[in-house]
């Protein structure tokens, strides 16, 4: 094929977006080019000799592209690189920082489901599942890749405006010796103190403590 | 305590993992990963791999840039405290080194040596978290 | 030409982790006085050369005290340095005498409220920094013996600390920890609160 000319404008900002270890490479289209642009994707493991093409990545026009199957390994570190297209012309290859999926996920918030009795709330948080390559795939929690995880649960009281946390290591929680009647809403967050990382707080769920039968 | 170190790396770790352009070599990871170590020689690797940054690392990672040497000093400082009480461990024998651990810290000196002085340090340090990370997972 | 004198009476003020460095300020009549701060920990001085330190945040100041926080980050002894300008004078090293290690840092007692909500006992506690852990006890007033103990890593607003039966009073203190230095605070004032079935209530 002609001699290709790496005088493309590179594509720009190159790097990981990971949530719960679903790691996408995305990118900017080089500065100034119109529609047309193809990419190309490759990847490494850092320390060892070699880059590796993405197929499923090649002549793309969108500017991302998975490697959540390529970088599960999370005791690794990765690099990636993308390369520019147009008209016989091309970029250079351009890469991202060193990318360590432990400490550079995002993480979801856990999920949260209440019951309510006529004077408690019972809370039960599931801690989002690893990235797996397919729904039959094995289910890893995030409890395992970070053994050191908890959760931090606020508890709102809809009547008095009073909100309390509770921070707990183990999933459930049970909030005696409320007042029957009342809305309680409630939300949660994971917190893992090595390495360092927070999910955001889940939305509220709310419920109502039964009325008491007696009054 | 180590999760200072690992937010004192955390503030630099962009800079100093950008001076380091060979992507095909690891000093803690090549050829094998720390994670393939058997835990009962956790203890001794970890003491040799303290000694190595405070021995030989630090030293020759001296930037241009005050706040990076700043903070390369804190975790060098904090290093030297968590690598007392890893030496209190030794001496108690508390911290067996078996022939696994002899092997691979002999390679780690094999890669660091593989390499100029100044380009090896800047990658020891820039490999941090991997000997961070390793030595915080569950065993 | 180093006729200017090098400052005086510096010494270190440390509490709760948070460390500044002071010292007396060098007179000269009519000129504006600038100061210099370095430091050199246990690593600088026995692996590197005893070299120092710049503290750029500290570096041709007006003020007599630099807070040093963010460098004395590791339990080790460190060497603290102060010298003035005036122009192109300059001063000698004024060195703190000794070393500074932050395991000296004076600990205080943490703020807190205990709050009784119904029949929650719930503490509300000052947000200390990231080095700072609380240890809160618990206990009915009358049965020290059966204290109950929560440790706390994450501090947000009002926490909650247990149930309460409806009569006896509970009784909360708590104290400060900082696993770094390993060591902890004295305890804060007890405070006793009691549950429903009564107007929510302090009691001291």
């Amino acid at each position: 094929s002609g001699e290709l000319h790496c005088s493309l404008p590179n594509p720009r900002n190159v790097h990981f977006e990971s949530l719960n270890m679903k790691n996408v490479l995305h990118w900017s289209a080089p500065e100034g080019i119109g529609d047309g642009v193809l990419y190309r994707v490759k990847y490494s493991v850092y320390g060892v000799g070699k880059w590796i093409r993405k197929p499923e990545c090649r002549n793309i026009n969108r500017t991302w592209c998975d490697l959540s199957s390529e970088t599960s390994d999370y005791e690794e570190q990765y690099y990636a690189s993308v390369k520019a297209f147009l008209n016989g012309m091309c970029s250079d290859w351009m890469e991202t920082t060193r990318f360590n999926p432990l400490t550079d996920t995002k993480i979801d918030p856990p999920m949260v489901s209440v019951s309510s009795t006529e004077k408690s709330i019972s809370i039960i948080l599931t801690a989002p599942e690893k990235w797996k390559r397919s729904p039959e795939g094995e289910s890893i929690s995030l409890l395992q890749v970070y053994p050191g995880l908890q959760y931090n649960v606020s508890v709102l009281n809809k009547k008095t405006r009073k909100r309390w946390f509770f921070s707990i290591s183990n999933n459930t929680l049970v909030v005696p010796w409320l007042e029957p009647g009342t809305a309680y809403c409630v939300s949660a967050q994971i917190y893992v103190t090595t390495p360092l990382l927070h999910s955001g707080f889940s939305k509220e769920y709310c419920i109502a403590t039964l009325k008491d039968k007696t009054a | 305590s180590v999760t200072e170190i690992r937010s004192g790396f955390a503030a630099i770790r962009g800079n100093i993992q950008s001076r380091d352009p060979i992507r095909t070599l690891s000093i803690l990871s090549y050829p094998h990963s720390l994670h393939k170590v058997k835990s009962s020689d956790r203890c001794c690797i970890t003491h040799h791999l303290f000694n190595f940054y405070v021995d030989k690392v630090f030293k020759h990672c001296k930037t241009e840039d005050s706040y990076v040497n700043r903070k390369i000093s804190s975790i060098a400082n904090s290093f030297l405290s968590v690598k007392r009480k890893l030496g209190q461990c030794h001496e108690q024998n508390k911290c067996m080194c078996g022939q696994e651990s002899a092997e691979k810290f002999k390679q780690v000196l094999a890669n660091y040596e593989g390499l100029n002085v100044t380009s090896a340090a800047m990658k020891s340090l820039g490999e941090l978290d991997i000997l961070l990370d390793w030595m915080e997972k569950s065993p | 030409d180093t006729s200017l004198p090098a400052p005086q009476n510096i010494s270190i003020l440390s509490t709760n982790m948070k460390h500044f460095l002071t010292w007396s300020p060098v007179i000269v009549q009519g000129e504006t006085v600038r100061y210099s701060v370095e430091f050199q920990g246990e690593y600088e001085r026995d692996y590197a050369n005893e070299s120092w330190i710049p503290i750029c945040e500290c570096s041709l100041v007006t003020a007599t005290v630099c807070n040093i926080t963010e460098d004395i980050s590791a339990t080790v002894a460190y060497n603290l340095r102060v010298r003035a300008d005036v122009g192109a004078r300059r001063s000698e090293w004024g060195t703190l005498k000794g070393f500074f290690n932050r395991i000296t840092t004076s600990l205080t007692p943490p703020v807190m409220k205990v709050i009784a909500a119904g029949y929650h006992l719930l503490v509300e506690l000052e947000d200390m920094g990231p080095a700072f852990q609380f240890c809160v006890l618990y206990w009915k007033k009358g049965q020290e013996s059966r204290m109950q103990q929560k440790v706390m890593k994450e501090i947000s607003s009002v926490v909650h600390l247990d149930t309460m039966e409806a009569g006896p009073d509970y009784c909360v203190k708590a104290q400060t920890y900082v696993e770094a230095i390993n060591r902890s605070s004295s305890f804060s004032q007890i405070q006793c609160v009691r549950a429903q079935g009564s107007r929510s209530m302090w009691l001291v």
